[in-house]
C-alpha cells in the first residue's frame, strides 16, 4: 500500500524529536552503567592502599654502607621513585671507628662508597630520574641512617642485604635491624631469598668488598 | 597463552578465547586448566555484542516481509520473550560462570540426554548461524559490489557464501582469528553508528501518521504475524555468547549479569526502534518502484526479496543527511560484524561438540584435534560441512528451476534466506525452551548455589525440606518461547520438517552412541555436582560465593542429618 502521506523535506516531528532522544539516551545511559559496576572490598581496599602510597612517598633514601648492600634494590627504588614523582637519595654512610676522629680520612672506604654512588647515579640517569648523593660518616651506620632520614624528612628507606655464600641463618645484618626498629618512616627491605636471583647483587661494581665475577681489578 | 604450548585458535574473541581453546583442547584427566580471565565488561558485551548484534541486521528485513504494518509488535513479543531469555541466561551464568552455555544449564539441571538434545539444537542454530550470517554478509556486500547480488547474480553468490564457509573452516582449523581488540572495536563502532541511524532517522524523517497509517492499513493476517513473530526471534539469538565467555571474565558474579541486561536492553532498543522507524519513516527522496511499477512504501521496499538480506544498510541509506555517509559505510560494518557472528558459528559449534564429547554425549572423534595445528579439526569440518549442506538447500531453488518449482510445490516457494531463517529460528526456540525448564530445576534442586543475580518475581516455598524460589518469569518465558515454536512449526513449512527431523535423528545417533559404549541411555551417568561447584566457583575467582555455597551445603547436609535421625525416634 502507497502512504497517504508524502511530506518531502518535513520539519522534525516532536514525537521524531523525543524518540530520536530518547534512544540516544537509552543507549548511553545502558552502556554507562554497564561500565562502572559496583567495586569489590578487595578492589576498594587496593585503591585506598594505592592512594595512601601515592600521598606518603614524597622522598626515599637508598642506603648503602659496608654490611647493608642495596646495589640490588636500586632499581627497584628508582622505579618507585619515577611512579611516584618521589626525591630519591642514595647516601652511602662510611662506619667511622671510634679510635678515630669522626671526620676522618677514609680514603678507601670514601672511593667505595664513590663507586657505589656512582652506579647509583648511573641506574637513576638511565631511568631520567633525578637523584641525590651523599656520604655520611658516622660511629653507627643506624645512626647515621636514622639521622639523614630525618634531616630530609624521608618517606621510605630502602636498604637491602642479600646471603653471602651458603650462610642462610641472619641475611638481615643488624644495623638494618636497629634502622626497622627506629625509623619514623617506612622501611623496605629487600632479602635475597635463598635461591632467588632477582635480587642478587650486580656482578659489576665499584666496591673493594665485593668481587666482580670477571675478576676486573678492585679499586 | 600458557608456556610449552602450541596457541590453539577455535573462535571469535580473541586472545581470552585463544587461553580457553588452550586449556580445553589439551586437558588430560589430571590436569585442571587455568583460564586468564582477561575478559572485561566490554570485552564482554562486545563477545555477545557481536552475536546478537549481527541478528538485527538479517532479521529486520525478514520481519518486514512476513510481518509488514505489525513488525514492531512481532518484535515486541518476541523482544519480551527475549528479555525472559536473557534474565534467566544471565541468572544462570552468574551463577554457574563456566564455559558451555546453555548446553551446559540443560545437562545440569535436567540431566545427559536433555542436555544432548539441547546442545544438539544450539549445534543446529551454530551450523545455520554459519551460512546465514556468510549469506547476508554477501547480501550487504552487493549493496556495494551489484555482482554480489542474489537476486541477480545467484550463482555468484552461492559460489562465494561458498567459498567464505569453506575459508572461514580453513582458518579457524589453522589457527587464525581476528583479535579480541579488533571485535571490540567493530561492535563499538556498530552501537555508535546504529544509534546514530536511528537517532537523525527519528529526528529527520520519522512521522508518527504514517506510522500508525502503516499499522491500520497494512496489518498482517494471523498466520503472516505469527511467521513475523516466529522470525523475529532471530534477531535476538547469540546470548549464549555471554554465558560461554563466563570462565574468562573478570568478577564474572558482578560483570556478567550487568554486561547480559546491558546487551538485551541495546539490542531491543535496537530493534523496536528499527521496526517502528522502517514502519513510520518518511525518507526524503524516492524508492524505487515495485515489479509492477507501483510506487511502495520504505518498509515494503526492505522486505522484498532483493532487500531483505541488507535491510539495515537500505534503511540507513534513506536516512537525512547522514544516509549519504551511510550508504557507504553501514554495508562494509555490517559485513564485518555478519562475517565475525559468522565465525561464531564456526568457533561455538565445534567449541561445543568438544564440551559434548567430553561429557559423553557425543562420540570422542569431535575432540580429536589437528596434530600440527591442534585445533578441533573433526569438528570443524563436520559441522561447516552441515553448513554447506544447508547452503545447497538454501541457494538450490534459485539455481535450478526445477527444483523451484518442488519448493513452490512443497514449501510455499520460501527463499533461500527465510529456509535459513526458519531452522533458526526452530533450532533457538528449542534450545530456550530447554534452558527455561533447566533453570526452573536448579532453582528446585540446587538451591544451595549462591546467586548473585535472580530473575525477579518468585514464590518462595519450601521443597524437600530446602527453602527455595519458583520463578514466575521463566514460566512466562517458557511459554512464551514454546509459542514462537509453535508458530514455527505452523508457519514454516521447511522448519517444522527439517528441525524436529535434525532433532530426531542427533537423538537415535545419540541412543545408539551410549548403547554401544555400555552408558546409560535415558538416564544421566553420576555426577559429582558438589565438587564441580567448588571448582566452577573457585576457577571463577568468586571465593565468597564458594565459602557461601559451602555453608549451604554444610546446613543442607546437617537439616537431612537432624531429619533423618527425628524420622528414626
Amino acid at each position: 500500500m502507497t502512504p497517504a502521506i508524502h511530506v518531502a523535506h518535513a520539519l522534525p516531528n516532536p514525537i521524531g524529536i523525543l524518540l530520536a532522544c530518547a534512544v540516544l539516551v537509552a543507549i548511553t545511559a545502558t552502556l554507562y552503567w554497564m561500565l562502572h559496576p559496583p567495586t569489590t572490598t578487595a578492589e576498594r581496599a587496593a585503591r585506598a592502599t594505592e592512594r595512601e602510597v601515592d600521598e606518603i612517598i614524597g622522598s626515599v633514601i637508598i642506603v648503602f654502607s659496608q654490611e647493608i648492600h642495596s646495589e640490588h634494590m636500586m632499581s627497584l627504588a628508582v622505579r618507585v621513585a619515577r611512579r611516584e614523582r618521589a626525591q630519591l637519595l642514595a647516601a652511602y654512610i662510611i662506619e667511622v671507628p671510634h679510635t678515630l676522629p669522626l671526620d676522618a680520612e677514609m680514603e678507601r672506604e670514601r672511593r667505595d662508597a664513590l663507586g657505589v654512588l656512582q652506579i647509583a647515579e648511573s641506574i637513576a640517569r638511565k631511568n631520567n630520574v633525578e637523584i641525590e648523593t651523599e656520604i655520611v660518616l658516622s660511629r653507627h651506620v643506624a645512626k647515621g641512617v636514622l639521622e639523614i632520614a630525618k634531616r630530609k624528612d624521608a618517606h621510605l628507606i630502602v636498604v637491602g642485604a642479600y646471603r653471602e655464600g651458603k650462610y642462610t641463618g641472619a641475611p638481615i645484618g643488624a644495623a638494618i635491624e636497629v634502622i626497622a626498629a627506629k625509623a619514623t618512616c617506612d622501611v623496605l627491605i629487600g632479602v635475597q631469598g635463598n635461591k632467588g636471583k632477582i635480587l642478587t647483587p650486580p656482578q659489576v661494581t665499584g666496591r673493594a668488598d665485593v668481587k666482580p665475577a670477571t675478576q676486573a681489578p678492585t679499586v | 597463552m600458557r608456556s610449552g604450548r602450541r596457541r590453539i585458535s577455535l573462535g571469535r574473541a580473541g586472545t581470552q578465547t585463544h587461553v580457553l581453546a588452550t586449556a580445553d583442547i589439551t586437558r588430560k584427566p589430571t590436569q585442571e586448566p587455568t583460564l586468564r580471565r582477561s575478559v572485561t565488561p566490554w570485552g564482554s558485551f562486545s563477545w555477545g555484542y557481536s552475536d546478537v548484534g549481527a541478528d538485527i541486521f538479517v532479521g529486520l528485513g525478514l520481519v518486514l516481509g512476513a510481518a509488514a504494518g505489525a513488525s514492531n509488535v512481532a518484535f515486541l513479543f518476541a523482544g519480551i520473550v527475549y528479555v525472559c531469555i536473557g534474565l534467566a541466561y544471565t541468572e544462570l551464568a552468574a551463577a554457574y560462570p563456566v564455559a558451555g552455555g546453555g548446553q551446559y544449564f540443560v545437562f545440569r539441571g535436567l540431566g545427559d540426554i536433555f542436555g544432548f538434545i539441547a546442545g544438539w539444537a544450539v549445534l543446529l542454530d551454530f551450523t545455520i548461524d554459519i551460512v546465514l550470517f556468510a549469506w547476508s554478509c554477501i547480501d550487504y556486500l552487493s549493496k556495494l559490489v551489484p555482482i554480489l547480488s542474489f537476486v541477480d547474480h545467484p550463482w555468484v553468490h552461492f559460489i562465494v557464501v561458498f567459498a567464505v564457509i569453506a575459508g572461514l573452516a580453513l582458518l579457524n582449523i589453522i589457527g587464525v582469528r581476528e583479535s579480541s581488540a579488533f571485535n571490540e572495536f567493530v561492535s563499538g563502532l556498530d552501537v555508535v553508528s546504529e544509534t546514530l541511524i536511528l537517532f537523525f532517522g527519528f529526528l529527520f524523517a520519522f512521522q508518527p501518521q504514517l506510522l500508525v497509517h502503516t499499522m491500520t492499513f497494512s496489518w498482517p493476517t494471523p498466520f503472516n504475524l505469527m511467521n513475523g513473530v516466529s522470525l523475529a526471534i532471530i534477531s535476538f539469538v547469540g546470548l549464549e555468547s555471554i554465558s560461554q565467555a563466563a570462565q574468562e571474565t573478570q568478577r564474572p558474579a558482578s560483570v556478567i549479569p550487568r554486561t547480559s541486561i546491558s546487551l538485551i536492553l541495546t539490542i531491543l532498543i535496537f530493534a523496536l526502534a528499527y521496526s517502528n522507524l522502517a514502519l513510520g519513516m518518511q525518507p526524503w527522496h524516492a524508492i524505487p518502484p515495485d515489479a509492477h511499477g507501483h510506487a511502495q512504501p520504505l518498509w515494503k521496499y526492505l522486505g522484498n526479496e532483493n532487500n531483505n538480506g541488507a535491510a539495515v544498510a537500505v534503511l540507513a541509506s534513506y536516512v537525512p543527511y547522514y544516509g549519504h555517509l551511510a550508504a557507504y559505510y553501514v554495508p562494509v560494518l555490517g559485513a564485518i560484524l555478519l562475517l565475525i557472528s559468522s565465525n561464531s558459528g564456526v568457533f561455538g559449534s565445534s567449541r561445543i561438540a568438544y564440551a559434548m564429547s567430553g561429557t559423553q554425549l557425543l562420540p570422542s572423534i569431535f575432540q580429536r584435534v589437528h596434530k600440527k595445528y591442534r585445533t578441533p579439526a573433526v569438528s570443524i569440518v563436520t559441522f561447516c560441512g552441515f553448513a554447506i549442506i544447508e547452503l545447497i538447500f538454501a541457494a538450490l531453488p534459485s539455481l535450478s528451476p526445477p527444483v523451484h518449482y518442488v519448493y513452490s510445490r512443497l514449501f510455499r516457494g520460501e527463499d533461500g534466506i527465510t529456509f535459513l531463517g526458519d531452522l533458526y529460528a526452530f533450532g533457538a526456540a528449542a534450545s530456550y525452551s530447554f534452558v527455561f525448564i533447566a533453570l526452573i530445576a536448579l532453582r528446585l534442586n540446587d538451591s544451595q548455589s549462591p546467586r548473585r543475580f535472580k530473575m525477579p518475581f518468585n514464590i518462595p516455598f519450601t521443597y524437600r525440606g530446602n527453602r527455595v524460589e519458583f520463578p514466575v518469569v521463566a514460566v512466562i518465558g517458557f511459554f512464551g518461547i514454546v509459542s514462537i515454536l509453535v508458530f514455527t512449526m505452523i508457519t514454516h513449512e521447511i522448519g517444522r520438517v527439517a528441525g524436529p527431523l535434525w532433532i530426531f535423528f542427533g537423538l537415535l545417533g545419540y541412543l545408539f552412541y551410549r548403547r554401544r559404549k555400555k552408558l546409560p541411555v535415558f538416564r544421566s551417568q553420576p555426577h559429582d555436582w558438589r565438587k564441580a561447584q567448588i571448582n566452577i566457583l573457585q576457577e571463577a575467582g568468586e571465593l565468597e560465593m564458594m565459602d557461601e555455597y559451602l555453608v549451604n551445603v554444610k546446613d543442607m547436609d546437617a537439616r537431612r542429618v537432624s531429619a533423618t535421625a527425628e524420622t528414626l525416634r
